[in-house]
């Protein structure tokens, strides 16, 4: 070896060691940052909110916090089943939620309660086998298949209703559950921390929460250990249908008014407070209670700048760069554990 | 040569002739705690062929990875003539002239024959892929090796020798100075094999260095020239090949000082009815395999890597689909038909499957809920989960398998791979299986968990289990086995008594060197 290339070599390494360093740092940081962050991340930024932003805790401005959170956090809890079981997410909750909404006002309307939450019942259900069939039993990427019943049931209800807004009776039963409050609390948010203790109950105590875990954790070394899996996968999906059809009976409540259009943006809300609460897209990593504190993050961050006067544009694109951070450091979190 | 034109170059060509092609010195690859190849000095001259031959696990593969420059070693050099090898840059090694044929195939299934040749080094001509060159390069490589292939054929379309040749041929298509081949015959028939020794005995010929690695014996003894030999990572004998004789040279394959500890075998082992029974069983890489295992019985499954162990054991419990045959568990008089794998868990199979990581555990869960998972049914027999019941239950396993630390609520994936190992034990031993088939048990563990594990396997024989073990270690094989049925090209060549029988006689048939007729 000439002398040239002896220091060339020699002298790589500190700076290889350097970066080397850094690398470890940061994975170890985001190794905590999934697992710890969410409870510092949400407890700073409510206080920060209480103390430097005025009208934040305030209660109309928090039950108008809750009121919006609700639904996102219905749908959210119930999509954090497919994600745990490490199919990505569950987009047709766009469809979904528009659909449950809309079915709930019109067949109010037109029939009664009950027909109307049984008809949305069914339609969940649909959703959830068509979905999981599709990725549990013929494994089609989720994204896809999902993105696609997407497409079909948004087509399908603008198609019959023609875009047209549904309000519901000024004294009916929607109405009066929309209105009412227990003390201070709307009822929306009373059911939305009972949908999350009984789902965060669902995926922690009951064999079937056991399973989509362990599958997201492992699908072969499940399989291997004699389950169905394919009716895991079925399962998430159809927790994710009813956590929607909930989330649209919320959000046609809040407005007594339903129309196809609502929803939009309820996949990628409901993403960002799955990832962000620690929930990892890799399956088999997160929680319900998660979700809920993801929910409230999300939630209060939204809340801040539109009390601070940033634009709904600023807000879309703050809730894009969060999720790009939040998987982010899920992977290299994951690349931490894995080492 | 071109660089004569040059007086410094001559000079330097001159000294190259006498100076290896390639050249490993005193390599040293550690992985964890073990020392996969332990100071290993190799060289290979030009227009040689040099064969590195080993039993499974003697760093074969590790060292020829080392010399590809793929893997950085831990200590040691390795030099293409005569130069520095910057260690673990594959683009260095690359553009020195070392081409290496994987064990395991690295072509694109969707792209064409003559793309896959020229993958990575694709010509172009102003950004635009020049498909006139692509189709030329890759069809003079093909030439060179003798074989005919439409060069616009999608690989996914050939079949697996041929993909093989392809592969030989995006080698040749670099024009290395070094050839290196990992197991190239492992999928190839006698005709195509001899091809391709042919070939590469002419190609050796035009100044290239060709390192040949096999367990097959008698490839080595048609192809090679000089021989290496290596054992438990370290360099056994290196000679030419007139100084070796077959059975000479599995002697130094396997020939190791430590002694079989046969002190815990068992002695005269109680035998029942014919528990788990294969026929004419039909998959890809497992040929017409018959196979009876006993109640109380342990049947060794020996061979080398790839030979098709482990495709026989999951066709046979049904954890890969079959083509054809047929398994059966009788058990109390009744006979069972087993379709799935699903059924198989249902008639009582338990299966330990060879990786560990990827399909025994899951490692971001609990030791607790990992041994839970088989036993659902067993340990609620509502949907509610009984936590207090699978954490009893999971404590009482770990204590049965000796799980260190004995934290059942740990995360699987934080224990050691032997207590990794002993979690995936214990969880099937909860349903206390009467068929336990264990692929590798005791790969990557420590000495103390190996014993253990090998308790636990003869506990459950003794139990009356019927027991299927698939090892290829075979001091290991011949401790356990009471039966050792040996495979090559996804056929049993040879079934051997556990007692009384050598390593040897286990490693010929394994290799080939003697041929049985097939019982």
């Amino acid at each position: 070896m000439s002398p040239e290339t002896a220091a060339a070599t020699s002298a790589r390494p500190p700076a290889a060691r350097i970066e080397e360093e850094l690398e470890v740092t940061a994975f170890k940081l985001s190794e905590w940052m999934a697992s710890q962050g969410i409870f510092i991340f949400t407890a700073a930024l409510v206080l920060f909110a209480v103390v430097f932003i005025d009208g934040f805790a305030s209660l109309p401005n928090l039950t108008d916090v809750f009121n919006r959170a609700a639904p996102i956090g219905i749908v959210a809890a119930g999509m954090t089943f497919v994600v745990i079981s490490g199919n990505y997410l569950d987009l047709s909750v766009v469809a979904q939620v528009a659909t449950a909404a809309v079915v709930l006002i019109a067949v109010t309307n037109a029939v009664g309660l009950l027909p109307a939450i049984a008809f949305a019942l069914l339609i969940a259900l649909a959703y959830g086998i068509v979905n999981g069939i599709a990725v549990g039993v013929f494994k089609a990427n989720a994204v896809i298949v999902t993105l696609s019943t997407t497409f079909i049931g948004l087509g399908l209800l603008r198609w019959l209703t023609g875009g047209s807004i549904y309000f519901g009776d000024s004294d009916g039963p929607i109405r009066t559950f929309g209105t009412t409050r227990i003390g201070p609390l709307p009822l929306s948010m009373i059911l939305f921390v009972v949908v999350t203790i009984v789902l965060s109950l669902v995926l922690t105590r009951t064999n079937f929460g056991f399973m989509v875990r362990a599958y997201g954790s492992n699908r072969e070394a499940t399989r291997l250990a004699g389950v169905n899996t394919p009716l895991v996968v079925i399962g998430a999906f159809t927790m994710s249908a009813l956590g929607a059809m909930l989330g649209g009976f919320v959000l046609a409540a809040f407005s007594n008014t339903a129309v196809s259009a609502m929803s939009d943006g309820y996949d990628f809300r409901a993403l960002a407070a799955i990832i962000v609460g620690g929930t990892s897209v890799f399956g088999g990593r997160g929680s319900v209670m998660r979700t809920l504190l993801g929910v409230i993050f999300v939630s209060v961050l939204t809340n801040i700048m539109v009390l601070t006067g940033l634009g709904f544009g600023f807000q879309q694109m703050a809730i894009g760069l969060l999720i790009v951070l939040a998987v982010t450091v899920d992977a290299l979190a994951r690349k931490t554990r894995a080492s | 040569m071109s660089e004569t034109a040059q007086p410094t170059a001559s000079a330097e060509a001159g000294s190259t002739a006498s100076v290896p092609v390639v050249e490993g010195r005193n390599i040293i690859k550690r992985f964890g705690g073990t020392q996969a190849v332990d100071d290993v000095s190799i060289a290979v001259a030009r227009g040689e062929v040099h064969g590195l031959v080993g039993e499974n696990g003697a760093g074969k593969s590790t060292l020829m990875r080392v010399l590809a420059g793929v893997l950085a070693p831990t200590e040691g050099e390795v030099l293409i003539e005569g130069r520095h090898l910057e260690p673990g840059d594959t683009r260095a090694a690359l553009d020195a002239g070392v081409s290496l044929v994987h064990q395991e195939l690295s072509l694109v299934p969707e792209m064409t024959v003559a793309e896959n040749i020229l993958l990575g080094s694709t010509p172009t001509r102003a950004g635009v892929i020049d498909g006139r060159t692509q189709r030329r390069i890759a069809g003079e490589a093909l030439e060179e090796i003798g074989v005919s292939v439409d060069l616009d054929e999608p690989i996914s379309r050939l079949s697996v020798a041929m993909r093989q040749f392809v592969e030989i041929a995006r080698a040749i298509a670099r024009r290395p100075r070094v050839l290196i081949l990992d197991e190239p015959t492992a999928t190839l028939t006698p005709a195509e094999t001899d091809h391709l020794l042919a070939t590469l005995k002419r190609l050796a010929r035009t100044d290239l260095a060709i390192l040949y690695i096999s367990h097959r014996i008698p490839e080595i003894f048609t192809l090679c020239d000089r021989v290496t030999v290596l054992r438990d990572g370290k360099l056994v004998i290196c000679d030419e090949i007139g100084n070796y004789t077959p059975d000479s040279m599995v002697q130094y394959m396997v020939g190791r000082e430590l002694q079989l500890d046969m002190a815990n075998r068992r002695i005269d082992p109680e035998l029942g009815e014919v528990v788990l029974s294969a026929r004419g069983l039909q998959a890809p890489s497992v040929n017409d395999v018959d196979l009876e295992v006993r109640a109380g019985e342990i049947v060794g499954l020996g061979g080398l890597v790839g030979a098709g162990r482990t495709e026989i054991v999951r066709a046979m419990i049904g954890a890969d689909p079959r083509s054809d045959g047929e398994t059966t568990v009788t058990l109390d008089g009744r006979r069972r038909r087993i379709g799935s794998y699903r059924a198989a868990v249902n008639a009582g199979i338990a299966y330990i499957p060879e990786e560990r990581r990827s399909d025994g555990l899951a490692l971001t869960m609990s030791v607790s809920d990992n041994i839970a998972l088989p036993n659902r049914s067993k340990l609620s027999r509502t949907f509610i989960l009984q936590r207090r019941r699978i954490a009893e239950f999971a404590r009482s396993l770990a204590e049965t398998v000796n799980l260190r630390p004995p934290e059942i609520k740990r995360e699987a994936g934080q224990f050691s791979g032997g207590n990794q190992q002993k979690v995936v034990i214990a969880k099937w031993l909860g349903r206390r299986p009467d068929v336990i088939v264990l692929d590798e048990p005791t790969r990557g563990v420590d000495v103390g968990a190996k014993a253990e594990i090998h308790r636990l396997i003869r506990e459950l024989a003794n139990d009356g289990a019927a027991v299927l073990v698939v090892s290829s270690d075979l001091p290991e094989l011949l401790e356990l086995s009471d039966t050792i049925h040996v495979v090559r090209d996804g056929r049993i060549v040879g079934v051997l008594p556990g007692v009384g029988t050598e390593e040897t006689e286990v490693m010929a048939l394994a290799a080939g060197q003697r041929e049985v007729d097939a019982a």
